[in-house]
């Protein structure tokens, strides 16, 4: 199924320039994952900051030697060897495939955080069609977590409070707007408002990066577990 | 002319060094790489923080520690050395903030780039869709003053778009439309983003 929804370029660019909070960062590379055109777009821009840096006024160093540099290069443990063959030549199976694995169908960038497939990981109800399992907080404090949705589970319309994103890993959704494959990245904020269903005939698996403890869920919005609303929050 | 000439000059000799660098570990070439951008890293980790030259030593070691290490696998047709050490540079930039974060998170540089690093199935695509030095100086160069700024808070002092909108006291939807903007204007990106 094609990919419709890609990150913008305010977005990719923040990427490429390293100045996305990680879990958003985090977002945007898996959608990499899915997409060789935004791949071939991040090249661009990764030349961007590179002769963006290039414009820079030198700032020659009084301290540092090229003789102490090279003391410590020739004292640090044997690893170029190794650095080569998992680079360059990345004898594995399958050397240039930067789709997700098959077996688990993890994307690469989130495989230390899902290191045993989603099925592994530790869910949480937080209604009758969608469990959650937060796998970590950025270094801003945003919330990075999966969500898993039931076939045919809806979300009460509703608005977003900041950025959020939210990345289809498995299955599809659809909204007023239109149908959400797997790959597609989508960016909320408070002028959106939106209406989410998963497909009838399959879960759906989606990756949300939010501002906890505020907002649960990205694109699906709040979820209206009444204990929620009242600011109960599921361990 | 003469200045994109000079520039076309400067690159194919500082691909050589930094083969010379990969393939037979040469410590000349790597001299010659180091009295060349230890000061455009360090100049790079001060546009972040002002005043730090402790932290700019610091991130310029860390990188060319790196380009000693990883020069065996870089591929001129992929990237040219700029862009390469801007990478570098980047995620050790992203790493050590994240080491001395508020926030603990176990999310690296590693996870969010190092898949990318084989651009994708098809070298010759991958290379192909790269733009020449030339073409980006000169995009540079055109870019109205307005959105250089916001490029060079995004990209050189590392802010988000956030912080952007507080510094340059200006909504958040302009940061993101001067961006947008300035990337049009350059011809940076591919299928219509
Ligand atoms: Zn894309």
């Amino acid at each position: 199924m094609a990919i419709t929804q890609h990150p913008s370029g305010d977005w990719l660019s923040a990427y490429a320039a390293g100045s996305l909070p990680l879990g958003q960062s985090l977002c945007v590379a898996a959608h990499l994952e899915y997409c060789s055109q935004c791949r071939q777009n991040y090249s661009r821009l990764s030349q961007l900051g590179g002769e963006l840096m290039q414009t820079l006024e030198p700032a020659p160093s009084q301290k540092l030697s090229l003789e102490a540099l090279m003391a410590r290069i020739d004292t640090q443990p044997e690893q170029p060897p190794q650095d080569i063959e998992a680079e360059g030549l990345d004898l594995s199976p399958e050397p240039r495939q930067l789709s997700p694995d098959n077996n688990s169908g993890v994307p690469r960038s989130l495989r230390k955080l899902i290191p045993n497939g989603y099925d592994k990981l530790k869910w949480s109800r937080i209604s009758w069609s969608i469990r959650s399992a937060e796998l970590c907080r950025d270094d801003k404090g945003l919330k990075v977590e999966l969500l898993r949705i039931k076939p045919g589970g809806a979300s009460p319309k509703h608005t977003h409070l900041g950025d959020e994103l939210t990345m289809v890993l498995q299955g599809s959704f659809s909204d007023e707007e239109g149908v959400y494959h797997a790959g597609d990245f989508m960016a909320c904020d408070q002028t959106d408002t939106h209406t989410p269903v998963a497909s009838v005939d399959r879960e759906c698996i989606c990756l949300t990066v939010t501002q906890a403890p505020i907002q649960l869920s990205g694109f699906f919005g709040r979820w209206f577990n009444p204990l929620l609303r009242r600011g109960y929050t599921p361990s | 002319m003469v200045q994109a000439q000079q520039k076309a000059d400067q690159q194919k000799q500082l691909k050589l060094w930094l083969s010379a660098v990969g393939q037979s570990r040469d410590r000349a070439a790597f001299a010659k790489l180091f009295e060349h951008y230890v000061p455009l890293i360090r100049a790079y980790s001060l546009a972040q923080e002002p005043g730090a030259t402790l932290v700019a030593d610091d991130l310029a070691q860390e990188v060319m520690i790196k380009i000693w290490n990883k020069a065996g696998s870089y591929n001129s047709s992929l990237a040219n050395t700029n862009t390469w050490v801007f990478t570098l540079a980047r995620n050790a930039r992203i790493d050590a903030l994240r080491r001395n974060g508020r926030y603990n998170t176990n999310i690296d540089a590693d996870d969010l780039f190092e898949h990318l690093e084989d651009d994708g199935p098809d070298p010759f695509q991958a290379a192909q869709t790269l733009m020449t030095q030339e073409t980006i100086h000169a995009g540079l160069a055109q870019l109205p003053k307005e959105q250089a700024d916001v490029l060079h808070k995004v990209y050189l002092q590392g802010r988000s778009h956030q912080q952007a909108s507080e510094e340059l006291r200006l909504p958040l939807g302009t940061i993101k439309s001067r961006i947008r903007l300035a990337l049009k204007k350059m011809h940076l990106l591919m299928g219509g983003q």
